[in-house]
């Protein structure tokens, strides 16, 4: 099986600054990948070139196998759906018409929606728990459903890789775990590899399968959940000391001493 | 660096002397002294010596209302301050001439004063944002200079001396204006120095100013007052010497002055270099043969460069709020199709409807036959170019995902005005296609200018209104000096500024109608695209949208149609940022019928302005593009008035 993503000597600098420092990483394929790491570590950067919304100054990077330049623009967007940390306020677009957009690399600018487009949509729709909402307009309802509308435009792109940048920054308990729940679903249920960018160390920890933590633009940690769940290793990443307990069910928490 | 000042004065100096049309005269006494001698003692003395003055008053107002403002691009040409005077000295000479029996001071400074608060009312609401105060101050200057350029239109001819005036020539006949200006300077540099200490606490946030017990409304009502007054006074002078203001602080910083105090303190001392040294290039043009342009024309083509230089060096500015109370409607397309209907019948209605001197009355068949071949192209061709303008409008609007976009804002009608005028001047006997070209070619560049800013890495909305607003500054500038060039193609260049629809011929009209009906069908097809472009660039490369083409496909539009309709109604109709936002409260929220709803509406609305021209003043037409910006600027200042931060 081939890795999701693999990137060689991945380096990015803008003026006066590098950003990411000769990253050598393979991204694992149907999982959910985490991104962890400190403010201004470069994990939203990073999700950037692999979404190819910005190019690496100096390094390669292949999805599923082939050099990302290498896609056309279409192909690229059948296969990879991204949604960047702070989604525009989509004016007047409801809901059905949000997740409708998902399709656009399918039918393209001229060409006509046809059932499997509709179905597509539906689908996405149903699969975030909107149907009561499809005909609200997104810039009037809260941040957790329109954080879905976005996810049901990126579903109904039917694309393999979700690359999702801080998904929960902007919700409450309850619907970030919501909204990591449906993320992990979509992931297991249905085959899909995910790499998410996340703030919340114990959100990582428990939903994710893969994590890839950096350190001012240097990677420093890569492995499963529980082998990033050391006071030791949370120091080196985070810089601030942390006491890992362990809840009733097994699974790790960390909390600043 | 320190020593950029003086050799700078120097070189200016050396300009002015080369200049001279004599020595220095070594009496006094006039009946003594040779024409040469007079020339020289209360000519070009004088000259050099208003240049020093009123750049140092310019440089203080500029820096003065930088700092108060905590703005780097605030002057009083940004600000419309400038423009409030020359509008107030233009409506006075024309309207009540017997005002000026008490000097050009204090109605400049009423003009000066009145733009003033209206932008100062505007910032209020936005928080003094830097960028939304300069554009709401740019707006109401072209508007102030278009309603001027057009009460000079309408007085006729031997207003043309006010061109040149308001194009800020430095010409003297005496030391008096010299003496009044100087005393006005050394008032307000006294006052800026007491004031001093007070403005560099204000350099810190209002907050923090507040909090070490300072009255900040205070502080900054006197230091906004005292800058009007410099800039006011400059203008009763000389007339409109632009962007100076905005220069000077931005040389004082570049030549190391960072605190308030020492800006306030350089700022006018380059400000004195900098119109001294630009006076001494136009004299030395002149000496050569060149035309003897006025020089606050002149310096007004620094501003646009000089805006797109210092933008990078803005703070970030927090984007307008969605507004989530627009209606939606269900049934769009078929909303659209009554706008469409309904404007169609206001065609009809104002073909067959008639003023005569006794009162209103249809038209019967006979007449109408008569009067049809008249009013139809003009009716027709008006309808088209706000069709155009306003389909332009709504792509854009969709394309920048900032409401406040529009040809007209974005430059693109300011370089379609400079094709024209360069088509107009290059070319002998221009035919009606060659200026339209012209006109469309312009507007093109400048939207190229504009893209280059889209597709550059940190392209906020706003950024991307400044800069539009810069070109359209630097295209005022152009023709302004165009125009006190004083040939009969200026006024050609004037009468076409303020628009008019009565020189429309059936063949013109009719390309217009079919430039339309092609636009439509374009904005048909890019209608998915317009739908995902207002999402932001992110989001449309994650869709797999070819950003590039989609961008230039829809600049490409929008610069064809202004360009097309530009050259009927001129730069500044403002039907193209109205009509989009007409659409978007009839509930027209997708692109599509947002955009073909746009285009009906912006017909209509040029037929209304149309019919207003016509019957304002009957039996006489006034300039359509005017009628249709005395609606529409209003409509944009309410507009930005009820958008909080």
């Amino acid at each position: 099986m081939t890795a999701l993503y693999t990137l060689s000597d991945v380096t990015l600098t803008v003026p006066g600054r590098t950003l990411l420092h000769g990253l050598d990483l393979s991204l694992p394929s149907g999982k959910v990948t985490g991104l962890i790491g400190h403010n201004g570590s470069g994990k939203s950067t990073l999700l950037k070139l692999l979404s190819r919304q910005t190019q690496p100054t100096q390094g390669s990077i292949a999805f599923a196998g082939r050099p990302l330049p290498g896609w056309s623009t279409r192909a690229l967007a059948r296969h990879l759906a991204y949604l960047p940390q702070h989604p525009p306020a989509a004016e007047g677009l409801s809901v059905r018409e949000l997740a409708a957009l998902g399709r656009y690399p399918w039918h393209g600018a001229l060409g006509r929606p046809g059932p499997e487009d509709r179905n597509a949509t539906d689908a996405a729709i149903a699969a975030c728990g909107l149907e009561g909402l499809a005909a609200r307009r997104v810039d009037t309802l809260s941040g957790g459903e329109a954080q879905r509308a976005w996810l049901a435009m990126l579903i109904a792109q039917e694309a393999g890789t979700l690359l999702l940048d801080e998904p929960i920054s902007a919700l409450d308990i309850a619907h970030q775990v919501e909204v990591l729940t449906l993320v992990q679903s979509l992931c297991h249920a249905r085959g899909r590899s995910v790499v998410v960018v996340l703030h919340d160390l114990n959100m990582a920890a428990r939903y994710c399968d893969h994590i890839v933590a950096l350190k001012s633009g240097r990677l420093v940690f890569e492995g499963a959940p529980d082998d990033l769940m050391t006071a030791d290793r949370l120091l080196d990443i985070y810089g601030a000391r942390m006491e890992v307990m362990t809840r009733a069910d097994g699974s790790p928490v960390a909390l600043p001493v | 660096m320190k020593f950029v000042l003086p050799l700078a004065l120097l070189l200016s100096a050396l300009l002015w002397a080369l200049a001279a049309p004599s020595g220095l005269p070594d009496r006094l006494a006039p009946d003594a002294l040779s024409l040469d001698e007079l020339l020289m003692l209360y000519g070009h003395m004088p000259r050099g010596a208003m240049a020093l003055v009123a750049g140092a008053c310019l440089g203080l107002s500029g820096a003065l209302l930088q700092v108060v403002l905590r703005n780097p691009i605030a002057d009083p040409s940004t600000l419309g301050i400038s423009s409030g005077a020359q509008l107030a000295l233009v409506a006075v000479t024309v309207l009540f001439p017997g005002l000026l029996g008490w000097g050009r001071a204090p109605v400049a400074l009423a003009g000066a004063g009145a733009a003033a608060a209206l932008v100062m009312g505007m910032g209020a609401l936005r928080g003094f944002h830097p960028v939304t105060m300069v554009i709401a101050g740019m707006l109401v200057s072209l508007f102030a200079s278009s309603l001027a350029g057009a009460l000079t239109l309408a007085q006729g001819q031997y207003l043309f001396s006010l061109v040149v005036w308001t194009g800020g020539s430095l010409v003297q006949t005496g030391w008096g204006p010299v003496l009044a200006l100087a005393l006005v300077l050394a008032l307000g540099g006294g006052l800026a120095a007491l004031m001093a200490r007070p403005l560099s606490v204000l350099g810190l946030e209002a907050e923090s100013a507040r909090a070490l017990g300072l009255s900040v409304g205070r502080v900054r009502a006197l230091a906004v007052t005292l800058a009007c007054v410099l800039a006011a006074s400059v203008s009763a002078a000389v007339g409109l010497v632009a962007f100076v203001g905005l220069a000077a602080p931005a040389l004082a910083r570049a030549l190391g002055a960072r605190r308030p105090g020492q800006i306030l303190a350089i700022a006018p001392l380059t400000g004195a270099v900098l119109l001294s040294l630009v006076d001494g290039l136009v004299l030395t043009a002149a000496g050569y043969g060149a035309e003897m342009f006025p020089t606050g024309a002149v310096t007004g083509l620094i501003g646009g460069p000089l805006l797109l230089w210092l933008l990078p060096r803005l703070r970030a500015t927090p984007p307008p709020a969605p507004d989530a109370h627009l209606p939606r409607t269900a049934r769009p397309l078929r909303r659209v199709g009554l706008i469409a209907l309904a404007t169609v019948v206001l065609l009809g209605l104002l073909l067959t409807l008639g003023r005569t001197p006794d009162g209103w009355s249809l038209l019967d068949r006979e007449s109408l036959a008569l009067f049809l071949p008249n009013r139809l192209p003009r009716l027709a061709g008006a309808a088209a170019a706000g069709g155009l303008l306003a389909l332009a409008g709504a792509a854009l609007q969709r394309l920048t995902a900032n409401p406040l976009a529009s040809p007209e804002v974005l430059g693109v009608s300011g370089g379609a005005a400079i094709g024209y005028a360069g088509v107009l001047f290059l070319a002998a006997a221009p035919s009606a296609v060659a200026l339209t070209s012209g006109a469309a070619l312009g507007g093109a560049l400048s939207m190229a200018v504009l893209t280059g800013v889209v597709l550059g890495r940190d392209a906020r909305p706003e950024r991307l209104l400044l800069a539009g607003v810069a070109v359209s500054s630097l295209a005022a500038a152009l023709l302004s000096i165009l125009m006190a060039a004083g040939t009969m193609k200026s006024f050609a260049v004037l009468a076409w500024l303020s628009g008019s629809a009565s020189a429309l011929t059936g063949a013109g009209a009719a390309l217009l109608v079919a430039l339309l009906a092609l636009a439509c069908v374009a904005a048909v097809l890019m209608a998915r695209w317009l739908t995902i472009l207002p999402l932001g660039p992110e989001v449309a490369r994650a869709l797999g949208l070819p950003l590039s083409a989609a961008t230039l496909g829809v600049v490409a539009l929008a610069a064809l149609a202004t360009g097309a309709a530009t050259v009927l109604v001129g730069p500044l109709s403002f039907v193209g940022l109205m009509a989009p936002h007409l659409a978007r409260r009839c509930g027209l929220a997708q692109a599509m019928p947002h955009l073909l709803g746009s285009a009906a509406l912006g017909a209509a609305l040029m037929l209304a302005a149309d019919f207003g021209a016509r019957m304002a003043s009957f039996p006489y037409d006034l300039p359509l593009g005017l009628f249709a910006s005395l609606l529409g600027t209003p409509w944009l200042i309410w507009l930005m008035l009820r958008r909080p931060t």
